[in-house]
């Protein structure tokens, strides 16, 4: 049993290494791009709000 | 004009306070069960604040607002249309939209106009999306958000609808889905911002779908956190706060301008029970101050909603607009 473990412990770690390796390799050359750097909310104007009525509400 | 406010919980008493300090009314009287929370709300009223009787709606009133816990609402509204008198109903519970919605061929054969879902969400909600549907040519989808809660009632209404079936406007049918399912993260105005919000049995598909002929989809959820999701099933087991904190709403309209598909996104940041109240007392006194065609509709319906917009604005309930992006493919 004891014989067995060693290579199942050994594939393993080799496993692990490799996924992290190809983590950093992912994570070092890929580019995500640039999140949105403007916008936001703002509150409305009053002259923005007299859209939603009829034309001769807006006098 | 005369109004009778039913209810005075953090909502009603707040709309109570609100039209005992407006022009252009006479008199409120305020309608609740409970006679020592009516003598302190009317204590702190003034002169043209007087009691009322809970069981009649009161002669010679020309608006009743209704702002009575979620089941209760739809009774008074037939009372009141039964005698003439115009309704604003705060109602967010289902079935009672259902309900009220369901007086319109004798609110029209009265002459009368029953708002229904006068409210934060519904209600404002209604009015920002019809203003964001007028920078439109069409309107294909609606997609309503809220967070935050009012006082117990409103806690309690919240509780119950996100363990309730969801009701969605999806290709021109009805569909019902679970509540608590469908999560989306929804931006609100800061400071309430990023929350994951789920299908819940929420009214709003109901007002905003007669509103915008040949919309596709129409969708409301509501912000709610793992413990909400998971206690949704039980019976409330914490009684609920006095008064809610931060709320919020979120509207997203999706439509045609010309060739281009554009999405407007307008919002809102507030306490749910002070904003819900400055919108009933405001289409209280709209209904007053415009001709409101008679039947029983939601805000998003009505005529002169920019108008109510405007009011609602210089009472301090002003909608934000959500800019970074506009045309989506």
């Amino acid at each position: 049993m004891g014989a067995g473990l060693v290579p199942l412990i050994r594939r393993a770690l080799t496993a692990v290494l490799v996924g992290m390796a190809i983590a950093a390799a992912v994570r070092v050359r890929v580019r995500g791009g640039v999140p949105p750097q403007t916008g936001g909310w703002r509150e409305l104007r009053d002259d923005e709000l007299l859209g939603a009525d009829n034309p001769e509400d807006r006098s | 004009m005369r109004v009778a406010v039913f209810g005075s919980g953090a909502t009603g008493a707040r709309i109570s306070r609100q039209l005992t300090n407006s022009d252009g009314v006479e008199s409120v009287e305020v309608h609740d069960p409970d006679p020592h929370r009516l003598r302190r709300i009317l204590a702190s009223l003034g002169p043209t604040a007087a009691a009322g009787d809970p069981r009649t709606v009161g002669v010679g009133v020309g608006v009743v607002v209704i702002a009575t816990p979620s089941g209760t609402q739809a009774g008074i509204a037939r009372r009141a249309v039964s005698e003439g008198a115009a309704v604003v109903a705060t109602t967010d519970d289902l079935s009672e939209t259902r309900s009220l919605l369901g007086l319109d061929e004798q609110a029209r054969h009265l002459r009368v106009p029953v708002l229904v879902g006068a409210g934060y969400m519904p209600g404002f909600s209604c009015l920002l999306a019809h203003h964001a549907a007028s920078e439109l040519d069409g309107v294909d989808e609606v997609h309503v958000s809220k967070a935050g809660t009012g006082g117990p009632a409103c806690a309690r209404q919240h509780h119950r609808s996100l363990s309730s079936t969801a009701l969605d406007w999806r290709d021109g049918r009805w569909t019902r889905r679970p509540g608590g399912s469908g999560r989306e993260l929804c931006w609100f105005p800061d400071p309430v911002s990023g929350q994951d919000c789920y299908r819940a049995s929420l009214p709003d598909a109901l007002l905003l779908a007669p509103a915008f002929p040949g919309v596709d989809r129409v969708t409301a959820r509501m912000a709610a956190t793992r413990r909400d999701r998971i206690t949704a099933l039980l019976p409330m087991l914490i009684p609920p706060h006095v008064e809610g904190g931060v709320g919020a709403v979120r509207v997203e309209v999706r439509g045609r301008l010309g060739t281009e598909r554009r999405v407007v996104v307008l919002g809102s940041r507030h306490s749910p029970a002070v904003a819900a109240a400055t919108v009933a007392a405001c289409a209280a006194l709209h209904l007053h101050d415009y001709e409101v065609s008679p039947g029983a509709r939601g805000l998003a319906s009505i005529e002169y909603p920019g108008a109510l917009l405007r009011s609602l604005a210089v009472r301090g309930l002003r909608p934000a607009r959500f800019e970074g992006f506009t045309t989506f493919a």
